[in-house]
């Protein structure tokens, strides 16, 4: 009974809802990773490429209609235009690498403050089209799930949706790094561009790749993140604060890292109202515990996290010294 | 500010010890242009708050001109209230100079503060120290009417009367009149509209600013219950779950929002998708279309929000409303209608005062407004008034917007509608006035 009752607190509520905030941000953070380590620059523009992704499947899915009554709560029509708002952050990564970044001869530093330009481009073209204005999928918006009500979990089928998409696609792009021939080029690239080179790797393909992967998976999590909450053109931007947190926390340049970082912020975001009576919550700690702050500075805390960790791991938790 | 301040101070030294002869010119250039036979004479002295500027005119004259000054959102971030301003100020010139006002006509200088403080001081200054104005309609942020109040306005005799601003700390400044009701007037309301539904534990949550902290101040102040959860949110969180948790947790009967639309959304579908079904109240800021189209139907069923209204029921109302849609093919905001009544209150006090001076319209511009007096609804009847010999106090101004009524520190008496959703539309249930 007493394993029932420590079920029973607001606890596992917490760890679920923290586990969607973190399927998006890791999501968006192994792209912001991915880039970094191969093209070389902390891409701003990549919050904003979420944003497109979200609003390709909202037009995507306002032309193609529900078809048919699908899984979970998402109708068919919903994972084509995934699919779509995924495919087209992809592209116009690559149209932004080839007729922007590849051209520009310039430092790291250069690009960074160009891709912050590329991000207002982006996000003022969707608001020309679309106004300043947020706005939701046309999708019936769910209850929680029953079955968990008893253990205080509070989750829809989109919910579960969104994690288990996920999960799917990290799990496939460690599939694709481990054991195929394009991740283990990917990798050596990312350890060392000229040894690639000279080694017969044509480094500019895997650059390519890179972005379709990094964005396609941004735009992913741009389509979730709009499920999740709704489309604004703000949207990728706000969050892009918090993915940096994730993949520095992680270790910049560290696909692993990302993955462990978002799911350490992501979980911070949700624990925050467990900080003020953590005595009454967790066992082994006095009655009276608490840490008294509010749920309004969730973003400051992350990143008291995000510094405590570099204090100790300078590179981050998955960094390698480079 | 500082640097604002001092030049506005400077300016306003230097017009002082230029002395009678230039001033004595620009109120020239206010009262003039009504027609040959006039006969302006104009004295001044040293401290700007014995400027007395006297016009006559003669008999066969087409009548004198009396210029104001308006600070509107013309541009900028609050330019749809701009526009609004702009219909409702329209509308009521037609009719104050249909009537005549001292046997004379209105004229309006209109300036732009690009929704800014910055500019907006420029304007007031443009207005106050070149043209000349007496009194001055503006602004519509409640930021930049303080600005324009401090760095222009205050220790000279000029009347300033916003016509959109609602920020509670207005309230502070008696010299500060404003037409729109303080926001502290929708927390009053909503604690008492609680209570009287039978609540007597809250969990109340604000948009993390100053909008937010002084609405929610004011909200607690007020409540007597108890509060079981109070705590600022950040305004575009994609992710508002924790915070609802926390309001669940707290077990308080009611939930209170001053929330802004966008993030008030995200909260209506978190409270949806976490199957909470609370009592909800909010203020304005979380009403709108927006909000409708993008929450789930029902998921608002019985929410209670109190805004800012005209007196819709009332029959000068519908007479504003009826004629506004014949010019411009679309109903009235109450924000037009704050900008009429500004218009009419300013037209009333020239025709009450004894001379068109900011030390002579000050004195009575209140006074228009509230009672002791007949209740009149138009323009025309209270200017009878006036011209058949009556005071000031005489007029109690009923206007399109309610009752107005200014007070001691400039406020109005608030007029408030309550409203519903009902079927996922706001319905309108009740009206609150004070």
């Amino acid at each position: 009974m007493a394993a029932l009752d420590f079920l029973a607190t607001p606890l596992l509520d917490y760890l679920a809802n923290g586990l969607v905030l973190s399927s998006i941000i890791v999501l968006g953070g192994i792209g912001l990773s991915l880039v970094y380590s191969i093209a070389g620059f902390a891409n701003f523009a990549h919050g904003d490429t979420m944003t497109v992704g979200a609003y390709t499947a909202f037009v995507a899915f306002g032309a193609i209609g529900a078809v048919g009554s699908g899984v979970l709560g998402l109708p068919i029509g919903f994972f084509v235009a995934l699919v779509i708002g995924v495919a087209v952050a992809a592209l116009v990564a690559v149209i932004t690498e080839y007729v922007i970044y590849k051209p520009l001869d310039t430092d790291r530093i250069g690009l960074l403050i160009t891709s912050i330009g590329v991000a207002f481009v982006y996000r003022a073209i969707i608001r020309m089209e679309f106004g300043a204005d947020f706005r939701r999928y046309d999708i019936q918006a769910m209850r929680p799930i029953e079955a968990l009500l008893p253990y205080e979990v509070r989750i829809t089928p989109h919910d579960i949706a969104i994690v288990g998409t996920a999960v799917l696609l990290v799990g496939g792009l460690h599939v694709l790094l481990q054991y195929t021939d394009l991740g283990r080029k990917m990798r050596a690239m990312a350890d060392n561009p000229d040894l690639a080179r000279v080694s017969g790797i044509r480094t500019e393909r895997i650059t390519l790749w890179t972005w379709i992967i990094g964005a396609g998976l941004a735009g992913a999590g741009g389509v979730f993140l709009g499920l999740y909450n709704q489309l604004s053109p703000r949207m990728g931007f706000s969050l892009l604060l918090l993915i940096f947190a994730a993949v520095i926390l992680g270790g910049i340049g560290s696909v692993y890292g990302a993955m462990l970082g978002g799911l350490l912020i992501g979980m911070t975001n949700q624990f925050m109202p467990a900080l003020p009576n953590l005595g009454q919550l967790f066992p082994l700690v006095p009655e009276s515990f608490g840490i008294p702050i509010g749920i309004q500075y969730a973003n400051a805390v992350a990143f008291i996290i995000m510094v405590l960790v570099l204090l100790v791991r300078p590179t981050g938790i998955a960094g390698e010294v480079s | 500010m500082v640097a604002r301040d001092s030049s506005g101070q400077r300016r306003r030294r230097f017009l002082q010890a230029t002395g009678a002869s230039l001033l004595a010119g620009l109120a020239g250039c206010t009262g003039g242009g009504g027609g040959d036979g006039e006969d302006t004479t104009t004295t001044t002295t040293e401290s700007g708050e014995d400027t007395t500027t006297s016009t006559t005119t003669t008999e066969d004259s087409g009548g004198m001109e009396y210029t104001i000054g308006m600070i509107n959102s013309e541009t900028g971030s609050l330019s749809a209230f701009g526009e609004r301003n702009q219909r409702g100020k329209d509308m009521a010139i037609a009719e104050v100079n249909e009537y005549g006002v001292k046997g004379g006509t209105l004229n309006i200088q209109v300036e732009d503060s690009e929704s800014k403080s910055q500019p907006g001081v420029s304007a007031a200054q443009k207005l106050v120290n070149q043209a000349g104005v007496p009194f001055i309609i503006g602004a519509v942020g409640s930021g930049v009417s303080l600005s324009i109040y401090e760095s222009v306005i205050q220790g000279t005799d000029v009347v300033q009367l916003s016509q959109n601003s609602t920020g509670l700390g207005l309230t502070e400044f008696p010299g500060l009149l404003r037409i729109s009701p303080s926001g502290r007037s929708q927390s009053v309301a909503l604690t008492d509209i609680i209570a009287d539904d039978g609540y007597d534990s809250v969990a109340v949550t604000w948009v993390n600013n100053n909008y937010g902290q002084s609405l929610a101040d004011a909200f607690l102040n007020n409540w007597d219950g108890d509060v079981a959860f109070q705590n600022p949110h950040n305004q575009e969180q994609n992710s508002y779950s924790n915070l609802v948790s926390q309001m669940a947790d707290s077990g308080a009967d009611a939930w209170v929002f001053i929330a802004y639309q966008q993030g008030f959304t995200t909260m209506v579908n978190d409270i949806f998708s976490g199957g909470y079904e609370p009592a909800l109240y909010g203020a304005d800021s979380v009403r709108g279309d927006v909000v409708l189209e993008n929450t789930p139907e029902g998921s608002m069923e019985g929410m209670k929000i109190v805004t800012p209204s005209a007196p819709v029921n009332q029959d000068n109302y519908k007479e504003f409303a009826s004629a506004f849609k014949e010019e411009y093919d679309k109903e009235p905001t109450s924000w037009a209608a704050f900008a009429y009544d500004a218009v009419i209150t300013a037209a009333l006090s020239i025709q009450a005062a004894d001379e068109f001076t900011g030390a002579a319209l000050g004195e009575v511009v209140r006074d228009v407004t509230r009672p002791e007096g007949q209740q009149v609804t138009s323009y025309a009847e209270a200017a009878e008034i006036l011209a058949d010999g009556g005071g000031p106090s005489d007029v109690d101004y009923q206007g399109v917007s309610g009752p107005i009524d200014l007070d001691d520190n400039g406020d109005p008496k608030g007029f408030l509608q309550v409203l519903e959703v009902q079927d996922h539309a706001y319905e309108g249930i009740d009206f609150i006035s004070g």
